[in-house]
């Protein structure tokens, strides 16, 4: 994909985007947690729709990533949600999966079936709940995938680890970044950005008190770098620097977005929101997860010949603070240009979802500031990177 | 069948059809078929026969159920820490050479494991083009070299990473696990995993399937390469197994980190610069005194395994003087904490088992948490809950004695109060069988004390379990003035069906283990008193290698518990060892430890698992009024204060015959406190300090008093330079049959 000139029946747009609030994966006091996965994604997907103002009828795909695909998000789940969502039968359905990447994913495939002309109106969304289904739990990796390095890389926590030590990212820069994404998160969340992106949904408060939940249950207005040095190692005891403060936390949530074709959204009277110019995807070594935005990154700017300087705004999705800033030290990014709303740090991090969500934020800050040119970027598990960049229809 | 062509002492050599000749491993005069001088010396010679009559293909396999190959004879592993590094450089470089001869042999191999294939077992079979393990739960693949303190040094740390990965090579010979057929058809180590039936025939399938397509000539010349990992993986495995390597090892056990640099050194470079580094690691392991304790252990272990529980003078079998009974129908009396723990190791173990308490609420809320404690897998580290419903068939409660009357042998566990013990037996004896043994478990009743309530007090001793019982592997069996030999030896027999480490003792105060463990518990007291800082206290007996310090340790007992028992030694002990007033100070305070969540720490919650917050910071003042004299000391001389009492009291066990010699106080320490392996026990460790060294060390403490007092026994190893606790085979060994 190139940024060449291209037709409007073969340019690829968002009309709408939109989110949950993303809650905390915890049976006691997760906002969600009585709340199933397939139920919030069903939310969101019905919401972009109406947002765009797409006539549900010219609906073609709907793509779902979801990384944990059992139970409530079990059996191509994308066709349920879409049953659930009221959306048409004549509209098909896929669940799509590259673990932390799978609904950036799902918008890449979107984009490329409108550029070859092939099925145009789209959903794509993405939903986790990491509290009904934990991570990781009922598979069974085969152990001479790993000959070539070792089973520890399926610990995000030790990839992460493995870069702060190797990079030299200290606890202190890695709290201090932390810091920094719940104080944006929570500005944002203060002065009422999120509110045009997120859809209120059902939930219980801590009391169980039924609540209608449109903030994010893991940003702390209080996070401060006194309570974050008590905290102890999770993944390497004793000797480790990542801690709960620095990891994401384990969330709950879905995204959606619907994307067709420049000329269909026109057909249609529809303003869109975005352009989508180009995406990517790129393996690296399973250790270097956290490091996938990178090479993804320059993969996509070598591929569409765009420079990294006319990007006006990035989303770099924060598995592990230590990770976040390997890359944007690794980038020469500008932090200031970085997670202008927060990061997954403080906003949460339901795998499958947060592509859409991040892009969703993006998008919102893209409109907001009136930035140009902004960039979407994930790190994946076992070793990949996703990047997707959009442009302003002004 | 033909008949085989040659017979030697450990193999036989068969052609069967089509060319293909078998080589059958049996040697005698093992459990296991072990890799002796005599095995070694046959392989060799069964080379060169085969050289003279080359096959077209070559199967190697057991003659014996249940065992392939287990690794070298311990007994010749146990030689070499008198030989100069350079010789066992040597005996590495000419065991890897003759399986490095093998495995360039023209014709393809094939392994049929069937059964144990650990050491240089598995290094055999590596060395064979293919392998075909059993779906037999019996066979078991591993390097377990770690856990004597050594690395496979036979071409294990060269084969294995070239086979299955550098990585998954690590885990498998750092940990020293050893894993299923299956499993290892998983991880690449074997190439198929069959019905124990077909084994054969499937070996020899692929023989022909080999033979046939020249794949074994593309695996060799695969299997030469080096193994090169980029390089964020090679620095990740460093960051990351690495670690995980430093924390389990704590520094004490140096053998998994050298395994782990040897591979990762090894793996990049070419067979022969690699079987070099092998056998230099080998050979600097085995002049490590940590080796050296290891294989002792381990030899103290099988020694246990084959001991019946008598002395010499008792006869066994071949007179029906003494009769072993191995009991189909155990019973267990009263469903507290370790009565549930000893049915759950009973369920867990097989035994259809019966327990009885007379209260049905206690029985109610114990039967799940002991069918929970049954089904626990322990590779999930959680409980598996079919396995759960297919043991509840076993396990059978009731509020009546009377449904034990056909049971073979009772446990009776209710609460350590003697008048209800003794009611308890007396009710227990009515009930079932003249031939029934019965047991108490007890950790402060005399045997004798309860004893006299039997008609026929031959049938009765102490049987006496460790909490927690999943976790604990040491029972002691306790002798009471009557109990007969029969009972012994028919108890200790039961004990390892539960695959327990059973250690005969006689009846006294405390038996073995709470004997020692007292004068210990004890110092850490007394330093507390002289002004010694209650977390350094514990961090040196951890540093010395405990999984607990001595007043963690009385937290996790429990005050009152350790109060009780403490009144109990005074009998013994009393004279040298007056218990301290600081321990009924605490339980009046209430502070029980971790059941109330405060001891000696406070803790973040109550009960068995809960975490230390901190020092306990009302224990200064509480201590205030029975302060001693401060006294600065090293973290040398804490350390002594703390183990050289455990020492002379296990001294003065020998001396009173409680045991029966040294090595029994030191398995005994080993499995039930955790004392560390690496220092061999509380009497080896000893033994590498000295008798002179342990008296010179006394000296400094003579201020102390009686506590610190050289015992006689010890002088005079002193004098003599006799070890206190040598390795010795025993006479009287468990009757095969049973």
């Amino acid at each position: 994909m190139t940024r060449l000139s291209r037709s409007p029946e073969t340019t690829p747009v968002v009309v709408s985007c939109c989110r949950t609030a993303i809650g905390r994966s915890d049976a006691h006091h997760g906002v969600f947690r009585k709340v199933r996965g397939d139920e919030l994604a069903a939310l969101v997907v019905s919401e972009a729709v109406a947002r765009g103002r797409v006539p549900p009828e010219c609906i073609e795909d709907v793509l779902v990533g979801v990384t944990q695909q059992r139970a409530e998000l079990g059996g191509n789940v994308a066709r349920t949600i879409a049953m659930l969502a009221g959306v048409p039968f004549s509209a098909a359905a896929c669940t799509t999966n590259r673990l932390c990447g799978s609904s950036l994913q799902g918008m890449s495939q979107a984009c490329h079936s409108i550029m070859a002309g092939a099925e145009d109106v789209h959903v794509v969304a993405g939903v986790e709940h990491m509290q009904h289904l934990p991570m990781n739990s009922e598979i069974d990796f085969h152990p001479q995938a790993f000959s070539k390095s070792s089973r520890a890389v399926l610990s995000m926590g030790l990839t992460a680890e493995y870069l702060a030590s190797s990079r030299g990212i200290s606890r202190k820069a890695q709290e201090e970044y932390a810091l920094e994404s719940h104080r944006r998160a929570t500005q944002a969340a203060d002065t009422g950005f999120f509110k045009s992106e997120i859809v209120e949904c059902q939930g219980l408060n801590a009391n169980g008190v039924l609540t209608f939940i449109d903030r994010d249950q893991s940003i702390r207005s209080d996070a401060n770098l006194a309570a974050m040095k008590q905290l102890k190692p999770v993944f390497l005891p004793k000797i480790g620097s990542i801690t709960a403060a620095t990891s994401a936390p384990m969330s709950d949530g879905a995204a959606a977005m619907v994307v067709m074709s420049e000329a269909t959204a026109r057909r249609h009277q529809i303003i869109p929101m975005v352009r989508v110019l180009s995406t990517a995807v790129i393996g690296v070594s399973p250790a270097l997860m956290g490091m996938g935005p990178v090479y993804a990154t320059r993969k996509l700017l070598h591929r569409s010949g765009i420079h990294l300087r006319d990007i006006g705004l990035f989303e770099i999705n924060e598995a592990f603070a230590a990770q976040a800033m390997a890359c944007v030290e690794e980038l020469k990014l500008d932090h200031d240009r970085v997670n202008v709303c927060g990061g997954s740090l403080a906003i949460g991090h339901p795998l499958g979802a947060s592509g859409a969500r991040i892009s969703t934020t993006l998008i919102h800050a893209m409109r907001d500031r009136q930035v140009h040119l902004g960039l979407a970027t994930m790190c994946i598990g076992l070793g990949q990177g996703i990047a997707v960049v959009f442009e302003l229809i002004e | 069948m033909p008949e085989p062509i040659t017979t030697l002492s450990t193999l036989v050599i068969e052609k069967l059809s089509g060319g293909i000749t078998a080589i059958g491993i049996n040697v005698p005069g093992h459990s296991q078929n072990v890799m002796n001088q005599d095995f070694m010396e046959e392989l060799e010679q069964v080379l060169t026969f085969l050289q003279q009559n080359p096959p077209r293909g070559l199967l190697v396999e057991s003659l014996r159920d249940d065992s392939f190959l287990a690794g070298a004879d311990i007994g010749q592993i146990d030689t070499v820490w008198s030989l100069p590094s350079a010789r066992v450089k040597e005996l590495c470089d000419n065991g890897r050479s003759l399986l490095d001869m093998f495995a360039a042999s023209p014709w393809p191999s094939v392994a049929v494991i069937d059964g144990v294939c650990v050491g240089g077992g598995l290094e055999l079979a590596l060395a064979c083009d293919l392998r075909v393990a059993t779906e037999n739960p019996k066979t078991i693949l591993g390097m377990p070299e770690v856990k004597l303190g050594l690395l496979p040094g036979w071409g294990g740390t060269v084969r294995l990473p070239r086979l299955i990965g550098t990585g998954p090579a690590i885990e498998l010979i750092a940990s020293g696990d050893v894993i299923t057929g299956s499993q290892a058809k998983t991880l690449g180590l074997v190439d198929a995993c069959v019905p124990v039936h077909s084994a054969r025939e499937s070996a020899c399938a692929f023989i022909e399937q080999t033979i046939a397509t020249e794949d074994y000539c593309k695996r060799r010349a695969e299997l030469q390469l080096p193994q090169v990992l980029d390089k964020p993986e090679s620095d990740f495995l460093l960051a990351t197994t690495g670690a995980v390597i430093v924390s389990r090892t704590k520094g004490n056990y140096p053998a998994p980190m050298v395994a782990f640099d040897t591979i990762m050194q090894s793996a990049t470079k070419s067979m022969k610069e690699a079987a070099a580094l092998e056998s230099k690691a080998f050979a600097d392991l085995s002049q490590t005194s940590v080796a050296k304790q290891l294989v002792r252990v381990y030899r103290l272990g099988e020694r246990n395994r084959r001991d019946c529980g008598l002395g010499e003078s008792a006869q066994l079998t071949s007179n029906e003087s003494v009769h072993v009974n191995e009991v189909q129908k155990p019973s267990i009396v009263g469903a507290g904490i370790m009565g549930a723990g000893i049915t759950a190791r009973h369920v867990r173990s097989g035994f259809i088992t019966k327990l009885v308490d007379i209260d049905a609420r206690t029985l109610e809320q114990s039967i799940p948490a002991i069918l929970e404690e049954a089904a626990w897998d322990r590779y999930h580290q959680k409980t598996n809950q079919e396995r759960v419903n297919e043991l509840t068939g076993r396990l059978m409660s009731s509020t009546q004695l009377s449904s034990i009357a056909d049971t073979e042998i009772v446990i009776e566990s209710v609460i350590e109060r003697t008048d209800l013990k003794r009611q308890v037996l007396a009710d227990i004896e009515a009930t079932v069988s003249p031939s029934t043994i019965i047991c108490t478990n007890t950790s402060t009743n005399p045997i004798a004390t309860l004893a006299d309530v039997f008609s026929d007090p031959t049938r009765f001793c102490g049987m006496h379990f460790f909490n927690p019982v999943r976790q604990m592997s040491l029972v002691e069996v306790i002798c009471g003035p009557d109990t007969s030999d029969s009972t012994v030896a028919s108890v200790v027999l039961h004990a390892k069906r539960l695959k327990k480490v059973p250690v005969v003792v006689q009846d006294s105060p405390g038996f073995l283990v709470n004997r020692v463990l007292t004068p210990y518990l004890h110092e850490s007291v007394e330093l507390l008193r002289e002004g010694v800082d209650p977390s350094r206290i514990d961090k040196v007996s951890r540093r010395f290698g405990m999984p607990l310090g001595p007043l963690e340790l009385y937290d996790m007992v429990g005050l009152d518990t350790a109060f009780y028992a403490g009144l109990v030694m005074a009998n013994a002990i009393g004279d040298r060892i007056e218990a301290s007033p600081v321990i009924p100070a605490l339980v009046k305070a209430g502070w029980l430890g971790r059941k109330t969540g405060t001891g000696f720490y406070s803790y973040k919650s109550t009960g068995h698992d809960a975490k230390i917050e901190s020092i306990n910071e009302k224990l200064g003042d509480l201590i205030d009024p029975y302060r001693l004299a401060e006294q600065q000391m090293t973290d040398e001389q804490i350390c002594d204060r703390l183990f050289l009492p455990m020492l002379l009291e296990a001294l003065l066990v020998l001396d009173e015959g409680i045991v029966r010699d040294g090595c029994d106080v030191d398995l005994a320490v080993i499995h039930a406190l955790g004392f560390p392996a690496f220092r061999g026990g509380v009497l080896a460790w000893g033994d590498s300090l000295g008798a002179a060294e342990v008296v010179h060390r006394l000296d400094q403490f003579s201020y102390l008093g009686p506590r610190m007092t050289p015992p006689a026994r010890l002088l005079a190893h002193a004098e003599s330079g006799r070890p206190f606790a040598l390795v010795e085979e025993r006479g009287n060994l468990l009757p095969k049959t049973t």
